[in-house]
């Protein structure tokens, strides 16, 4: 494989590689990836809480022998969707594989075939003309790619108030069902439609990459509430389900257990340098061109390095996040609703009449994690909050917000030596917050703004602009066909190389562009 | 892990376990339970091994040190057995609320807020008394 010279090697096997890849099946193309699996075993079968009842005792699963389910007892904290005896592997040696160091930003990263996405809520996005403004791309360009991505992953939602946001889309599955809560939220959010919208507050059905009817050989979602312990749910869009079969059918090469650590292009060939994860071996795979979407921070490495630029400071963008609990009072004491999901409910889109800029958010029920996960986070004792958690729980959803992403001078992301090194400040004014906690209870959902939590900067798992696209690119910038400036062949698919970095989720949009990118690399191979 | 640490870990889960829960330990949890403070390095914290020699209210000092930013591994040792009874089906009642209670949940959210004040005063009192550090 080392002797070969491929068309195109691509780098990552998340959305953003696998999507790339895809378009150049059929050509001599290789990707390159760490791609750790989920561990083998017979899956859960049943609901999480209909286990929970009926199993006498589900350690195994649910903490597992090497006492996963403790990580954020005693290791910087991860997403509680992270840390399951059979999900640990999205996460998996990521710190030696990528050090990052860091005092004010929490980023994860994956090597797992399939990258963060084998974790993902599955909320799916366009990003429409008003957050595609700072991209160099002519109005509608992304448009085919969507359309053919919803077809190919399959989405469920409704065209409802957030088609404004949304756009229209006639070939959504049927939406997910909604929880007692959420339902009574949409119900009496369209009774006071209007107070809200002149708020600037919009709610609606999410857009989920989950399925509710069969759709190519997958089956839909059984509400069985097993997304924080079980990996590639068939309802859940994972890309494994787009790479495994490229692969079998020989439209892909994958070679499975590299990493990447830089590239060189010389006489029209690009040279791409690996160590193996397991035995330490170095090799050069020989490509034309290459492709990189191995995560923002990931490609934004392998870039640096390749330069051997410890110098450059480069931009870095996320989502600051706000996590509003609410509650509905009349449901303290009922009985859990087990049939919910821990998939998002509902999306909420509010424009901050201050700032002017959009948010977006998702609410979700609380029936995903363990109830011991979040116990102590009451200023109560344990015994008083094992109660308060258990009468709460059927009366509370969490407004997940996410801010757009600010270009701030001081915050950046530069090479030092080995690592990574991150410096990201966000402040919030709590302006929306209160705004949206007043909105809520005018409906009869109550919450706090000292309940309010901003869990830490790079938490939201949504990275992007460090090589950012521009019409006239400059050095660490890319074109509008995703090459990267100062270099012929190397190409940027993933969050890298976005231009801005809205509040609406991004994985929907980094799977369109690097289809977009692939494409036309491959419209220049023919 | 010397044996004298296994006897120490073992009747320290035992008296934890009685402080919250009413009803017999399992022989697996007291094993997961040895292990996993191990697997957290939080063997050498002797805080638990104070209040459990001095017969004193676990609930109670784990609060008072929690409020005052202290005794974390107390806390985290507290985290761990909760963790391992709640993935056990004989738990499962004091995890989840399976029947529609509106009136006895609040009158059981405002007794345990009662409680979490008289347990703030007895806890604050202790660690005074028994000079938790
Ligand atoms: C809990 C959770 C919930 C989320 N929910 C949503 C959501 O609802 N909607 C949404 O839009 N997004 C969501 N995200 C974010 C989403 O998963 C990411 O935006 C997306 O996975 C990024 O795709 P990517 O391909 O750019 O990178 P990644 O998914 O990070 O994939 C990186 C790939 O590159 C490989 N790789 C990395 N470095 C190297 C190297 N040096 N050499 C070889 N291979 C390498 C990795 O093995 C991996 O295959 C969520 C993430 C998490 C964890």
């Amino acid at each position: 494989m080392a002797e070969a010279l491929f068309d195109a090697i691509v780098v990552g096997s998340g959305p953003a590689g696998t999507f790339a890849a895809r378009e150049l099946a059929g050509r001599k193309v290789l990707v390159l990836d760490v791609g750790y699996r989920a561990p083998e075993g017979p899956p859960l079968a049943g609901s999480l809480y209909a286990l929970r009842r009926e199993r006498r005792d589900l350690f195994a699963e649910l903490i597992g022998d090497g006492f996963e389910g403790l990580h954020n007892l005693h290791r910087d904290p991860v997403s509680l969707k992270l840390k399951s005896p059979r999900t640990s592997y999205v996460l998996r040696g990521w710190q030696a594989l990528s050090p990052l160091v860091s005092t004010n930003f929490q980023a994860m990263m994956s090597f797992a075939q399939g990258g963060l996405a084998n974790a993902w809520g599955a909320g799916v996005y366009r990003f429409n003309s008003e957050e595609l403004r700072q991209f160099p791309l002519p109005a509608g360009e992304l448009e085919p790619y969507y359309d053919e991505l919803t077809a190919h992953i399959g989405v469920s939602g409704g065209n409802d108030d957030l088609v404004e946001f949304f756009g229209r889309d006639p070939s959504l599955q049927p939406p997910m069902r909604l929880s007692l809560l959420a339902a009574g939220i949409l119900q009496r959010y369209q009774a006071a439609r209007k107070r809200f919208r002149m708020r600037g507050i919009t709610l609606g059905l999410p857009r989920l990459a989950v399925l509710t009817e069969p759709h190519n050989g997958r089956t839909p979602y059984a509400y069985d509430n097993l997304e924080f312990f079980q990996p590639y749910n068939p309802a859940i869009y994972n890309p494994v389900f787009t790479l495994d079969p490229l692969i079998a059918s020989g439209a892909l090469e994958l070679a499975r257990g590299w990493l990447v650590t830089h590239f060189r292009e010389s006489a029209g060939v690009v040279e791409v340098y690996a160590r193996h994860v397991e035995t330490g071996a170095q090799e050069t795979f020989r490509a034309r061109n290459l492709l990189l979407g191995a995560g923002t921070l990931s490609t934004t490495r392998i870039v640096l390095a390749s330069w051997r630029d410890e110098q450059a400071r480069l931009p870095v963008l996320e989502n600051p996040m706000a996590c509003i609990p609410l509650f509905r009072l009349s449901r303290i004491g009922a009985a859990l609703d087990v049939n919910d999901s821990s998939l998002a409910q509902l999306n909420v889109v509010y424009r901050d009449p201050e700032s002017g800029e959009l948010l977006q958010g998702s609410l979700y029920g609380t029936t995903g994690p363990l109830r011991s996960d979040v116990l102590f986070g009451f200023p109560l004792t344990a015994r008083a909050a094992l109660e308060w958690s258990k009468y709460l729980s059927p009366a509370m959803t969490l407004l997940m917000m996410f801010y757009p992403g600010r270009r701030e001078p001081d915050n950046y992301i530069r090479l030092q030596g080995n690592a990574l090194l991150v410096n990201y400040q966000w402040r919030g004014t709590g302006g929306p917050e209160r705004a949206l906690l007043r909105a809520f209870r005018r409906i009869g959902f109550h919450g706090l703004a000292a309940l309010c939590q901003y869990p830490a900067a790079g938490s939201s798992l949504h990275y992007g602009c460090t090589l950012p696209m521009r019409a006239a690119p400059a050095r660490y910038e890319t074109g509008a066909d995703g090459r990267l400036a100062d270099t012929a062949n190397v190409y940027v698919c993933d969050g890298a190389c976005f231009s801005a970095l809205p509040a609406k989720n991004l994985t929907f949009t980094i799977m369109a562009n690097a289809m977009r990118i692939a494409r036309g690399l491959r419209r220049k191979m023919e | 892990m010397d044996r004298s640490d296994q006897a120490r870990l073992d009747a320290e889960v035992r008296y934890l376990h009685d402080a919250f829960f009413s009803r017999p330990l399992a022989a697996e949890v007291v094993d997961r339970y040895i292990r996993a403070v191990r697997h957290c390095g939080l063997d050498e914290d002797r805080t638990a091994e104070k209040i459990v020699r001095s017969r004193l209210d676990a609930e109670a000092v784990e609060f008072a040190l929690r409020l005052r930013g202290r005794g974390v591994a107390l806390t985290r040792k507290i985290r761990i057995l909760f963790y391992l009874v709640e993935v056990r089906s004989d738990y499962y009642a004091d995890f989840v609320n399976e029947t529609p209670l509106f009136g006895r949940a609040l009158w059981r959210l405002a007794a345990s807020l009662a409680r979490t004040a008289w347990k703030l005063v007895k806890g604050s009192w202790l660690v005074w008394r028994h000079g938790f550090g």
